[in-house]
């Protein structure tokens, strides 16, 4: 088998544990915090996170049903998350064969461009249509969901880390 | 199989679907057709509807942590602090209290003279109070998002004010919320009427103007009577708004010797960031038919029919 040296063989991925973490994704986004320009999209980097890691399972057609429930919820112009969410999920399927050959760090620095196309993507869709430019705060976001990518690679494979099976020193 | 895993199963030979690029293409494509349907046509009201009714039940869920950190942060408030609460409010209701008693015998009054000059009885406007919940995260535009929709009556168009002003309009309408775009966003425009001398005009949202947004009245020749400090209420020759609600003030007028016109800028007199109670108004065109002008030819009667 084909794999970084040093590396841990990991688990299966329970599906339902995919689902759960894109909706506990999704719902996060839903907080009603009002209009922060610079607040990370966390659907984005699971989208990423999952496109890379499961790209047979997540793809572009969960990206853009997501998208679409972000575009109601935020009331912003229909399909413009979709696109960028869309955009997104292809890009880290171009990348997933080389992007997990790398340390953690390295990763994040790589999905950085990613997620700042994603949200440039938003911001040209809505400048042409006639929108507000939302002050230069915004530019951070991208920023900090690339710094959430380890504690994403973090709490995402902790399921696929346990020990095949358990026993006394290793209950869980 | 993804790497480096102890996934069994192996993936399919040959029913690997389309190619990404293609599906890249494919789900493009339709996002550009909802956007355009979305902006142009104003077709997608159905899709929304329904996708917003699916998630509402987890965006009232998210709310609950929200609403009960804002609770807890005012719990944690000073007494102090709300017994000066208390007693501006008060002082308010005092003066409102004054005004209201001689507003009723100005109606009163006005009653009688409008009577007096035949003239048509002034509009009564239906109105119901509610809640500002959150502002939309969308940072392209200005809305906020109010706790009534279809259910409580609230229809597409309707004004909606806070205690100082017009704050904005209803633009979109759900089962149980209502978004109101408000006065400063861009696409925002509502005609007024300059209350000293007379004069109408439209004002139009300025987003960019301060730090949370302006109005700027356009159209107004370079030598307009405007001045600083004027106050600018709804001219009601929309059919839509009560005439006579307040709206902005005057802030800077500036006059330039290259334009035609006049840079008028004004400050909207509600309180656009962070208002919490607001009254949604009816739109006219509900309670009562507009006197609408004679066509100008008038369908000309058949002759022939008097003969005899």
């Amino acid at each position: 088998m084909i794999m970084p040296r040093g590396e841990p063989l990991l688990l299966p991925v329970n599906p339902v544990f995919i689902v759960a973490s894109l909706a506990a994704g999704l719902a996060i986004n839903l907080l009603p915090l009002g209009r922060v320009v610079w607040m990370p999209d966390v659907l984005m980097v699971l989208l990423v996170f999952w496109g890379v890691h499961q790209p047979l399972r997540i793809g572009m057609g969960v990206a853009f049903l997501l998208g679409l429930c972000m575009d109601v919820s935020q009331s912003a112009l229909l399909g413009q998350h979709a696109l960028a969410y869309t955009v997104l999920s292809f890009g880290a399927i171009a990348i997933h064969r080389r992007l997990l050959w790398f340390s953690v760090p390295s990763q994040a620095l790589q999905v950085l461009p990613l997620f700042a196309l994603a949200h440039a993507t938003e911001l040209l869709l809505r400048m042409v249509s006639g929108g507000i430019f939302p002050g230069l705060w915004s530019f951070l976001a991208p920023l900090i969901e690339a710094l959430l990518w380890p504690l994403a690679s973090w709490v995402l494979l902790a399921p696929q880390r346990r020990p095949p099976d358990s026993d006394q020193n290793r209950p869980l | 199989m993804p790497l480096g895993t102890l996934e069994r199963s192996a993936p399919p030979f040959f029913k690997q679907g389309p190619s990404a690029l293609s599906r890249l293409a494919v789900y493009s494509a339709l996002a550009l057709f909802l956007m355009v349907a979305d902006a142009r046509f104003k077709l997608t009201g159905p899709v929304r509807q329904a996708v917003g009714t699916v998630l509402y039940p987890v965006q009232w869920l998210m709310l609950q942590p929200v609403e009960f950190a804002s609770h807890g942060a005012g719990y944690f408030q000073s007494l102090k602090a709300a017994q000066d609460d208390l007693d501006t409010a008060r002082k308010k209701m005092t003066e409102m209290g004054q005004r209201a008693n001689q507003a009723e015998q100005l109606a009163l009054e006005n009653g009688r003279l409008r009577q007096l000059l035949a003239l048509r009885d002034r509009l009564e406007t239906p109105a119901q109070a509610a809640e500002v919940i959150y502002d939309t995260a969308d940072p392209y535009t200005r809305r906020v998002v109010v706790d009534r929709g279809q259910m409580g009556g609230v229809v597409l168009g309707a004004p909606v004010m806070d205690e100082a002003g017009v704050l904005g309009q209803v633009t979109r309408v759900f089962p149980l919320v209502s978004e109101v775009t408000l006065l400063v966003d861009r696409d925002q425009a509502i005609p007024v009427l300059n209350v000293r001398t007379g004069a109408r005009g439209v004002a139009y949202g300025d987003p960019v103007a301060g730090h949370d947004g302006g109005m700027e009245l356009r159209f107004m020749p370079a030598n307009a009577d405007v001045r600083e400090d004027d106050l600018l209420t709804t001219s009601g020759v929309d059919g839509l708004y009560p005439s006579g609600l307040p709206v902005a003030r005057v802030v800077r007028v500036e006059r330039r010797a290259d334009s035609a016109f006049a840079r008028v800028y004004c400050k909207p007199l509600a309180q656009v960031q962070g208002a919490r109670h607001v009254v949604v108004l009816q739109p006219l065109p509900e309670n009562a038919s507009l006197p609408r002008p004679e066509p100008a030819h008038p369908v000309p009667v058949k002759r022939g029919g008097r003969k005899g």
